[in-house]
């Protein structure tokens, strides 16, 4: 009897040591809910601003896309006619994206793209092909996928709407260098509606692809001036993906805020909820020991 | 047809160049917006061997430079 009076208080004394952290816990709780609750409160705030910023500027990036464009369709015009004569082995990369990141998956979607090239060609594509990086989101993740191939990273680029002036230095830095190619490649993401994008491959001839294509070869162009076509097309193709890019990553940006802002409506409205309950529970269990108080007397 | 510009630097620089004196020679409220079309901040970064190299500016900021650092 007396040792299992013991026994039973052995037991309960753990569970009665426990008990008041518990009710310390559930104190500390209502604290800690009412603390996570303004943190989340912050973030929504913020998110929201930031989705303002991203949808201001998406609009002002879709009007400069749709100029910029055109750039690039009528430099695609020009050599439709003007065919690589031979599948070329080694390729450049260039892979367009931007500094910055809370946008979605744009950056990653362009060096998803680019590696999956390496592996699905690995019979047609020399393995050691250079790779150009604009951006350095993009130049993060491919130096740990592919450090070897890359040759030149830019950057600085994407802060504001890209200017004809950064794709003309990045071409001419790209033909200044001395890295050996047959041909161009650019990989950026193309901007299918407000909502969605897509990564996307464009190919721009080098000078020697178009003195070889017997397509070119009908306009009889001289020397001099087919360098520069293929120097100033390199920098059209360039601007064109740039602007494009640039589109995609402000309305990634956006709807990734909005979900953002989203969930963090719907963790506040569960915390208060929580809160609400907890604080209801406390005043009960006040009112519950008052009254069993008064009636004791 | 052939220049002497084309021994010393490619078309897109010597396209830049003639931008810039068009730029240059507008009206003062339209050469401002076109002046901002001009500007670009680009840097640079030669690899070899999967090592960076350093950060190099193609146009070095000339009286950024000071300001940048205290806003920082």
């Amino acid at each position: 009897m007396l040792a299992r009076r013991t026994l039973a208080r052995v037991g309960s004394q753990p569970s009665a040591l426990g008990a008041a952290p518990t009710n310390a816990r559930n104190m500390a709780t209502l604290r800690e809910i009412e603390m996570r609750l303004k943190s989340v409160k912050n973030i929504e705030k913020i998110t929201k601003s930031m989705k303002m910023i991203a949808s201001t500027k998406l609009a002002k990036a879709q009007r400069a896309m749709q100029q910029g464009k055109q750039y690039g369709l009528a430099n695609s015009e020009v050599f439709q006619h003007t065919l690589a004569e031979s599948e070329s082995k080694r390729k450049l990369f260039i892979a367009i994206s931007s500094d910055k990141g809370l946008c979605g998956g744009i950056h990653s979607s362009v060096s998803k793209m680019t590696r999956r090239t390496f592996i699905e060609q690995k019979e047609t594509l020399e393995q050691d092909s250079p790779i150009m990086v604009i951006g350095d989101k993009v130049k993060a993740q491919l130096s740990r996928a592919l450090p070897q191939n890359i040759a030149l990273t830019f950057n600085q680029i994407g802060r504001d709407i890209p200017t004809f002036a950064d794709a003309a230095g990045v071409a001419d830095l790209i033909l200044k260098s001395d890295v050996k190619y047959d041909s161009i490649v650019i990989v950026y993401n193309k901007f299918v509606s407000a909502i969605s994008y897509e990564p996307a491959m464009v190919e721009v001839l080098t000078e020697n692809a178009l003195k070889e294509s017997p397509g070119f070869k009908a306009y009889e162009m001289e020397d001099d001036v087919t360098k520069d076509l293929a120097e100033f097309s390199l920098a059209n193709a360039i601007y064109a993906a740039l602007v494009e890019g640039h589109a995609c990553e402000q309305s990634a940006r956006r709807n990734a805020m909005d979900n953002a802002s989203k969930n963090a409506g719907d963790m506040i409205n569960s915390l208060q909820l929580k809160y609400n309950r907890g604080r209801q529970a406390a005043i009960t269990n006040e009112l519950v020991d008052i009254i069993t108080g008064a009636s004791a007397l | 047809m052939s220049a002497t510009w084309r021994a010393h630097f490619s078309f897109n620089k010597y396209s830049q160049i003639c931008a810039r004196a068009l730029r240059q020679s507008l009206k003062e409220g339209e050469r401002v917006q076109a002046e901002k079309r001009g500007l670009t901040a680009l840097r640079y970064q030669q690899w070899s061997n999967g090592q960076g190299g350093e950060q190099v500016y193609l146009n070095p900021p000339v009286d950024e430079a000071p300001k940048k650092s205290a806003a920082v």
